[in-house]
């Protein structure tokens, strides 16, 4: 009868099986100490300023400006139109009195029907 | 301490070097298996270190500080490993770990370690570090719940997790 093996990890004893080159470990401050950058160098590239972050204040300040005066162009520009229409409407109907439209529509000789399709015409 | 010129700021970093860059080496090899792979991403980590030393503000212990970003760096090592070099395994004629670690003139163990090694590489790589950290470097649960911010039961259960998959591992090339 074949005997069954089973293996248990518990009885292993734990042993580092890798080495390193001779004289690694007393080197190794000495070699991580050469290999770092000055401090300076770190704050020049930490704080490394761009062309782009260099203009991009005006940029933005521009942009800002722009927008203002496109709000205002378009703000302005409404009233005024809006100010025109009332104008005109107010020259339409003041210009003609009822007593001027009464005496015209005598000597005018024209029928109601005439009439009626002028204005409707006309509007 | 560490926010006075520069020579005292070199002459601190020093005795934090000179305290932890052996254990963070032991730490990083047993992830990485290379030598030069472990050696290359030590001085990156101290290098980061370094360079962020203003962001360290105390809260943890500086060990805890320097063995997050030696993590961090390997993890980002075998993450490209990963992409770049095709996952070794013994079929269609390529290398294993065993073989690897075989012909590596830094590994001294026996055929039993080399297979361990084998074993431990078909861990996921969060559960290899838990793994190593504990079996190799002998660190508390509670330390390495600080490093990888996990709790210390999901880290006993990712122990006990890696242990059965060594051992049926074991038991299958038997």
């Amino acid at each position: 009868m074949k005997e069954e093996k089973t293996y248990k990890f518990d009885e292993r004893e734990p042993r580092r099986p890798f080495t390193v080159p001779e004289g690694y470990f007393e080197n190794l401050t000495q070699n991580i100490m050469a290999a770092l950058p000055e401090q300076e160098s770190i704050y020049s590239t930490s704080i490394k300023v761009t062309p782009w972050m260099r203009i991009r204040p005006y940029l933005y300040a521009a942009a800002a400006f722009a927008g203002i005066f496109f709000c205002i162009k378009a703000a302005v520009g409404i009233t005024s139109r809006n100010s025109q229409t009332q104008v005109a409407q107010a020259q339409e109907t003041t210009i003609y009195s009822d007593e001027y439209i009464d005496s015209f529509l005598e000597t005018a000789m024209i029928d109601d029907w005439t009439l009626y399709y002028t204005l409707v015409e006309s509007y | 301490m560490l926010r006075e010129d520069e020579i005292s700021r070199r002459r601190a970093f020093e005795s934090i070097v000179n305290n932890f860059s052996e254990q963070l080496y032991w730490q990083i090899r047993h992830m990485v298996l290379s030598h030069d792979d472990a050696n290359d991403i030590l001085q990156n980590t101290f290098i980061k270190a370094w360079i962020n030393l203003d962001s360290f503000m105390g809260y943890s212990r500086i060990s805890t500080w320097l063995y997050r970003i030696a993590v961090n760096e390997t993890l980002s090592f075998l993450n490209k490993q990963k992409s770049t070099v095709p996952l070794e395994t013994d079929q269609d004629g390529e290398m294993s770990i065993a073989d690897q670690l075989e012909s590596d003139p830094y590994f001294d163990g026996d055929l039993t370690e080399r297979q361990l090694q084998e074993a431990i590489a078909t861990l996921p790589d969060k559960q290899r570090m838990v793994f190593n950290m504990k079996y190799f470097n002998e660190m508390k649960y509670e330390e390495i719940s600080e490093v990888l911010g996990t709790s210390v039961g999901a880290l006993k259960a990712s122990f006990h997790i890696a242990v059965k998959k060594i051992e049926e591992y074991f038991n299958n090339i038997d």
